[in-house]
């Protein structure tokens, strides 16, 4: 067990089939916060001590889809491994839709008398390395060997919110679906938890980062691309989601995008 | 520093149905499809016809506009050249592709015939125009 703090996502964990987007572990070396943006994403994390032997008092985390970034402080010595669903897989997985837990988190009884299957991954592991695995199974074993796919039409208004970053007005994709805006406002909020436009916004302010962050476009360019009126609506996203400002992006992890 | 044209990838949906579609439609061969079935290459010379999923526009930091049958065409078109337009035209209509307007000689001395394929992008038919007809 490396000291240091690490996070750290499975390179073999993203299994589209089973609406798994990424399995991540993370070990906190030092004491700190971490900060969770809003990603439309919900997870399912345990929290456990990382101390060698068997790994017993294993907490069950259920994340709902949030709309405002939050800080988590992390205790050195206590691991978390987080399975994140992708969006529309919420239900299946957990047995009730993501709307009941917007903007909120489920934490050990409660997430477990929401779902009493959660129980099964609190039992003693011998290694952490175990727990992603068990993660993993678990929803395997919830989507099923169907694998459950989306209903088409739920997989294609999604495919378009993504494939647009948001950029997209909700009338505009439920004309290009043949759709009304009350639809796809059914829609998407069963499957994510959240108001299609809220959706579309995190997923622009998503963009917007990556573009900044990792593109490195100038700030007007980003706002342009990202499909901001201008600048100062850009910077005003970024501190409503993100608490952050374009000059100062802190080190956040943003949703790995890969399959 | 030489640049060369490789390539045409148009966003899709799905890409095994894309790649289904266009075989019954316009008989091509598929050359190369990626396990995750995000990718996919037709078998069409010296540039490529290729098919990504949509979930790529967002992996690559892309915003694109999705295509759907529903919508106006994009201002793009794929035109495949056939040696016989209106048999070609027939047989991806058959197909499932919308037939949008049949074959018709131009004053330009080329047939032309239009459709737009499952997911609503838009594809002539034409006749060679390299080749006297």
């Amino acid at each position: 067990m490396s000291p240091a703090s690490s996070y750290a996502e499975l390179p073999d964990g993203a299994d589209p089939r089973f609406g798994i987007e990424a399995v991540w572990l993370s070990l906190a070396g030092h004491a700190r916060t971490y900060r969770v943006l809003p990603d439309g994403r919900c997870d399912i994390i345990l929290r456990f001590c990382a101390s060698p032997g068997p790994i017993k008092n294993i907490s069950v985390v259920v994340t709902g889809p949030t709309t405002a970034h939050y800080d988590v402080p992390i205790q050195p010595g206590i691991g978390f491994t987080g399975i994140r669903l992708r969006p529309g897989f919420f239900q299946t997985v957990l047995g009730f839709k993501p709307v009941a837990l917007r903007e909120k988190t489920l934490v050990d009884d409660a997430a477990i008398s929401a779902c009493p299957l959660l129980a099964t991954l609190c039992i003693e592991a011998d290694r952490p390395e175990a727990l992603p695995d068990r993660l993993i199974d678990f929803v395997r074993s919830r989507i099923g060997q169907d694998h459950a796919p989306l209903p088409g039409q739920t997989r294609r208004i999604l495919s378009a919110f993504h494939a647009s970053s948001g950029r997209l007005p909700v009338q505009d994709i439920a004309q290009l679906h043949g759709l009304s805006a009350r639809t796809v406002q059914r829609i998407v909020l069963d499957a994510t938890g959240l108001p299609p436009k809220s959706y579309a916004r995190i997923l622009q302010f998503h963009r917007a980062m990556r573009l900044l962050r990792d593109h490195r476009l100038r700030p007007s360019e980003a706002a342009l691309e990202a499909g901001y009126a201008d600048q100062a609506h850009m910077t005003h996203a970024l501190r409503r989601f993100g608490g952050l400002s374009p000059a100062r992006l802190a080190d956040v992890t943003l949703v790995t995008l890969r399959e | 520093m030489t640049v060369r044209f490789g390539y045409t990838i148009l966003y899709v949906p799905d890409v095994r149905e894309t790649v289904a579609f266009y075989e019954a439609a316009f008989g091509m061969t598929l050359r190369f499809v990626h396990e995750s079935s995000l990718y996919a290459e037709l078998e069409t010379g010296a540039v490529t016809l290729a098919f990504a999923g949509e979930e790529m526009a967002e992996m690559n930091g892309l915003a694109i506009r999705p295509q759907r049958r529903g919508d106006p065409a994009q201002a793009v078109e794929i035109a495949l050249i056939c040696d016989d337009p209106q048999s070609a035209w027939e047989r991806a209509v058959a197909a499932g592709a919308l037939p949008l307007s049949p074959p018709q000689a131009k004053p330009w001395n080329q047939i032309v015939g239009y459709v737009r394929d499952l997911n609503g992008c838009l594809v002539e038919l034409c006749s060679d125009m390299t080749k006297p007809n």
